[in-house]
């Protein structure tokens, strides 16, 4: 190890310049540590502190240096990494004709709202993905400042939300989460959205996924979406209301470009869900999915409003009201596509189970009701009820459907969406296990999803089917694949890849769980 | 061709500069939107108007700026008097004598002050702070200091947390030796041609000139507190460090700053506004916003009671 240095009296840049500088020559190969400070007293006792004093260098000076001289010092494996690092700083620094801030054309990053919005005075939309518990601070400010907020952050204390949610609708805002997963605003996505073109259908959320679902299975019909607008997960509690989804619909009913309105959600409040199908009673026809929800419970209220039970009737129903048609959508017709009975047949007795793997939750939501309706208690972290929850430890209990996106699976790691690590490993536990008959499990595709997951999950499923053949068995892989074409990672792409690696492809949630539960279901072993 | 054109403002405490007889000075230092310019003891700042007045700037619009500023080069001669800066290397002057004055001395006598409305928004901006990401400096010590949040240990954040701590528990106690041996520890501290470390102290004492006598909970002045650490830092850091924390112990302080300083007065429910000004001196430098704002939060808590 050595220390090398280099002083340059009398000579000033800022601290943005010296810190660029500095981790250039730092990211060099053979270089472990460098400094670059005005040579104070105290700079130099960082230096010793830091271990980057360069005694013999400073002794060989013929004055000592002062505060007003920079002093860069390099400690590196030897003296040609250390000196080749100096020449990387120093040219870099003399590069700089502007003397230590940034060259023109060259735009730093906006580092606030204000610097941002002094870049595009036009700009009417704040998307705003801070951690912690005070995303609510920016999406304040933005909202003071007449902004739009797609507020992607999560664990925003439900009362800030309320509060959020009554400033925004006061100054004719709108406040697109906490924890909103997706928007498509003027044609523009949002957080995780799929490319699609744009239609008459305008969708209203309180679910990331399933929004997503919808307008996937929507474009495959070929029909385009207006606006997507979503509300975040809680909108419609008790707590907040519904007051982002029925601002949503306002602003949807109003628009002359949609024709056709959806509104989908997890099981809302009793009472909210009322407020909302009342609203719903306007000239637009209006699609409404509550997950979980029997639409016969709302029959006094829902009027002329088309209540569906999955997210595929959902997208059914709203294009058949846009005057598209509805077959296009990928339906129960796709159930025939793979040939379910054989694939029955091959299974072992001890297999009768099956394992859903879900990055989406109302997706997973969604197949954990359909799955519960043929085959009983569904074990889940996301239970349908609270008795059917996993234990501390317990990775599979029977049937099994996990959210693999929740908190307690992505605390200090990317959503599996973005990084599917996590929903790997859960896929070779699942098929490792001789009781799992069948894994279900879904992929979504889209802006910030993972660039390519076929690649990393058909070796993945090969893999697995190839474990349990040794072992005897038969294992299906059945995919639930939500994308559009015009996605950067291309359905089309990532169906031919996954299905070459074994699995079978739904682009419809609801019929991969169908699917699912044929296979283990004895009605498919009579038929 | 000689270039001749009119200052939009310039600050108060440099005008003697310009109303003495000419005088020969030399350019110190230049940047995209900045030149420092050395008279004697003294460093004024020519600043394109696109950014905030200092206590030290004359404003230039930001076209002549533009133009001027890559021309210049350190060492370059430069005439201020008579109301009038000349750089003949450039053949560019401008004149002062219609130029309206900056005053960097926010006006806070003439506002109430309520500690506890204050000591909320202090709270804040310790929040506020402590979850923004910080491009080194000190300020990621607000939640150690303050949060109990745990210290990411590295050789400068071991060197500053004690003299931060000193600082405000000396303050508190008017110990002038504490004071002195906290200051030392800072002035001159890490990256920057204002090292981190004097930004703190700025921030700091410039809270000791010009609020303590209505914030502290004893109500006695501690100005003479803010006149030490300049003092102290003065000849421990580089020269225009030095002379930004002789205008802050003054009072004297960016505009950006003054004006949240302002704020600070506005009822609770009004604590966007405060944070739209906090984000405003954020957006100063690379660190010396959030290091400015550490020390003025620090300031700030050091007149509220004893830190531990």
């Amino acid at each position: 190890m050595v220390i090398r240095a280099l002083l340059k009296p009398n000579t000033y840049y800022d601290s943005i310049t010296l810190m660029s500088v500095a981790q250039a020559a730092k990211d060099l190969s053979g270089v472990e540590d460098i400094g670059a400070v005005m040579a104070t007293e105290v700079n130099l006792e960082l230096l010793l502190n830091a271990n980057l004093m360069p005694a013999a260098f400073l002794a060989e000076q013929q004055a000592p240096p002062g505060s007003e001289d920079l002093l860069i010092v390099v400690r590196a494996i030897d003296d040609a990494h250390a000196e080749a690092a100096l020449a990387v700083a120093e040219e870099r620094l003399t590069s700089r004709g502007d003397r230590g801030t940034p060259s023109r054309g060259e735009t730093l990053p906006a580092r606030s709202l204000e610097m941002a919005l002094k870049r595009d005075e036009a700009a009417n939309l704040a998307v705003i993905s801070v951690a912690g518990e005070h995303a609510w601070l920016e999406a304040e400010q933005a909202l003071r400042y007449g902004m739009h907020v797609f507020l992607f952050s999560d664990n925003v204390p439900v009362e800030q939300e309320k509060r959020l949610k009554a400033l925004a609708i006061s100054k004719g805002l709108l406040l697109m989460g906490p924890d909103c997963g997706t928007a498509i605003i003027n044609g523009i996505g949002l957080g995780f959205s799929n490319v699609v073109s744009r239609g008459s259908i305008g969708i209203v959320g309180a679910s990331g996924t399933g929004m997503q679902q919808i307008i996937c299975l929507i474009a495959a019909a070929g029909m385009g979406i207006s606006q997507a607008i979503g509300t975040g997960g809680r909108d419609l509690s008790e707590a907040i209301g519904g007051v982002m989804m029925r601002r949503g619909l306002e602003l949807l009913a109003n628009d002359e470009q949609t024709e056709v309105i959806v509104l989908v959600s997890k099981p809302p409040a009793e009472r909210v869900a009322r407020e909302i199908l009342a609203a719903t009673q306007i000239m637009k026809p209006v699609v409404v999915v509550f997950l979980g929800v029997d639409p016969e419970r709302f029959a006094s209220v829902s009027g002329n409003t088309h209540m569906a039970r999955t997210l595929t009737e959902g997208a059914e129903l709203a294009v058949s009201l846009a005057g598209g048609d509805r077959r296009r959508v990928p339906g129960k017709d796709a159930l025939n596509r793979y040939d379910l009975p054989k694939e029955h047949t091959k299974l072992a007795s001890s297999q009768r189970f099956i394992r859903a793997l879900y990055s989406g939750g109302t997706l997973c939501d969604e197949a954990m009701l359909l799955l519960n309706e043929q085959l009983g208690p569904i074990a889940s972290n996301i239970p349908l009820r609270p008795e059917w929850a996993l234990a501390p430890g317990e990775t599979f209990r029977g049937h099994t459907a996990l959210d693999l996106g929740s908190d307690e699976f992505t605390r200090g790691r990317p959503h599996p969406m973005i990084d599917p690590t996590i929903s790997l490993q859960y896929l070779a536990s699942a098929a490792d296990d001789p009781q799992t008959a069948v894994i279900l499990l879904d992929i979504v595709l889209g802006f910030c999803a993972q660039q390519n997951p076929a690649s990393v999950y058909s070796p993945a499923i090969v893999q697995a089917r190839e474990k349990a053949r040794f072992a005897g068995r038969s294992l299906p892989v059945i995919i639930s694949l939500c994308g559009t074409e015009g996605d950067p990672q291309r359905l089309s792409i990532q169906r031919t890849a996954l299905e070459a690696a074994g699995a079978m492809v739904y682009e419809s949630n609801e019929i991969a769980a169908r699917a699912a539960t044929l296979l283990v279901s004895d009605a498919l072993h009579q038929a | 061709m000689a270039v001749s054109l009119i200052a939009i403002d310039y600050s108060r405490p440099i005008q003697p500069i310009f109303l003495h007889e000419p005088r020969v000075g030399t350019v110190h230092s230049v940047f995209n939107k900045v030149t420092n310019i050395t008279f004697d003891e003294t460093l004024l700042s020519l600043l394109s108007d696109e950014l905030p007045r200092m206590p030290n700037s004359v404003r230039l619009r930001s076209v002549v700026a533009d133009k001027l500023l890559p021309n210049l080069k350190p060492g370059m001669e430069v005439c201020v008097g008579s109301y009038t800066l000349v750089i003949p290397t450039c053949n560019f002057s401008f004149h002062l004598s219609r130029t309206p004055l900056w005053e960097p001395r926010p006006d806070v006598n003439s506002y109430q002050w309520n500690r506890e409305t204050v000591a909320q928004h202090t709270r804040l901006l310790t929040q506020f702070l402590a979850k923004k990401q910080h491009q080194g400096g000190l300020a990621p010590l607000v939640g150690p200091l303050f949060l109990e949040q745990p210290l990411q240990e590295t050789p400068l954040s071991r060197m500053a947390m004690p003299n931060l701590r000193l600082l405000a528990q000396a303050s508190w106690r008017q110990n002038i030796e504490g004071i002195e041996e906290a200051t030392r520890g800072l002035a001159g501290l890490g990256p920057g041609l204002t090292p981190s470390g004097d930004d703190v102290l700025g921030g700091f004492a410039a809270i000791m000139a010009l609020l303590s006598t209505q914030l502290s909970a004893d109500s006695i002045s501690r100005k003479h507190i803010a006149s030490k650490i300049a003092a102290v830092a003065k000849p421990r850091t580089t020269k225009l460090s030095g002379i930004l924390l002789e205008f802050a112990s003054l009072g004297e302080v960016s505009e950006q700053f003054g004006m949240l300083l302002l704020t600070l007065m506005l009822p609770a429910e009004e604590f966007g506004t405060v944070l739209r000004a906090a984000d405003r001196v954020l957006a100063f430098g690379a660190s010396s916003g959030s290091d400015t704002l550490l020390g003025m939060v620090l300031g700030l808590r050091a007149l509220e009671s004893e830190i531990d």
